[in-house]
């Protein structure tokens, strides 16, 4: 499959992705947190389901993971996933950054150097599919 | 830690098998270019019109069901990242049921995945 390097607006279109997610889950968290059931078992699950079911933050942020998934299918139609990849995991960067700022939440710097560790390993998993496009499955 | 990881663990397991049947949907695709509102017009209506596409939204859908699960059990900084573990568990997927190949820069890749997601459990 004959397909584009990356340019300017495919690499806007996989921030974007990025950065959707990132809001996604962000939206996500909220609506949990302010939905308030402090910890799921097989004696809650039921209410857990049907309090969320009404959060409107939830539901927003199921959207937009929908939206994101079409944009993610037409990204890769356009590229290489081990290009799409590595851009890619920048969402693990955006999301504890946004969990910081608008969640309060602490990130250690050993949290840190485990998401360093992540993305590292995501490049390393691209780079492999680079030398062999498109070998299997097809 | 032992339970989030856990729910991680299931709802990944879901979407993994979603990101299975994407791929198989999407390699029955014919080639053409996808350009302007029509073309993404046809783009939709030749992938939707995939029978394993919805199977792999049908997972992805439980899986970000039992996501919502992990999420409320955890910060956001902590749980979004060992959503990673998903790269591990399509890794052997991919070989398993697309007969992909697992050569020395997926495993060395997958290795630093999960020495982030053990430093990350640690907090």
């Amino acid at each position: 499959m004959k397909k584009n390097g990356l340019t300017l607006k495919i690499f806007g279109l996989l921030v974007l992705n990025d950065v959707g997610d990132s809001i996604a889950q962000l939206l996500m968290k909220k609506g949990l947190v302010q939905t308030g059931v402090a910890s799921i078992d097989f004696g809650n699950i039921v209410e857990f389901t049907l309090k969320n079911a009404s959060s409107p933050l939830l539901w927003a942020g199921i959207l937009i993971c929908l939206l994101n998934f079409f944009l993610w299918i037409s990204i890769l139609y356009r590229i290489e996933l081990s290009v799409a990849m590595p851009v890619g995991s920048t969402a693990y960067i955006f999301t504890p950054l946004l969990a910081m700022f608008f969640l309060r939440e602490h990130i250690s710097l050993i949290r840190w150097a485990g998401i360093i560790f992540i993305i590292l390993g995501i490049h390393f998993v691209s780079q492999s599919t680079k030398s062999e496009p498109e070998a299997a499955g097809s | 830690m032992i339970k989030i990881i856990f729910i991680v663990l299931i709802s990944e397991i879901f979407t993994s098998a979603g990101h299975i049947f994407f791929k198989k949907s999407t390699n029955e695709l014919e080639v053409k270019s996808v350009r302007g509102i029509n073309g993404h017009v046809s783009f939709m209506k030749d992938i939707l019109g995939k029978r394993d596409i919805w199977i792999g939204l049908l997972f992805m859908g439980m899986g970000l069901m039992v996501w919502l699960g992990a999420l409320n059990e955890g910060d956001l900084s902590l749980v979004f990242p060992i959503g990673s573990i998903q790269y591990v568990i399509t890794l052997f997927a991919a070989k398993l049921f697309l007969g992909e190949k697992i050569d020395k820069m997926k495993a060395i890749g997958t290795l630093f995945v999960v020495l982030g997601i053990i430093l990350i459990s640690m907090t």
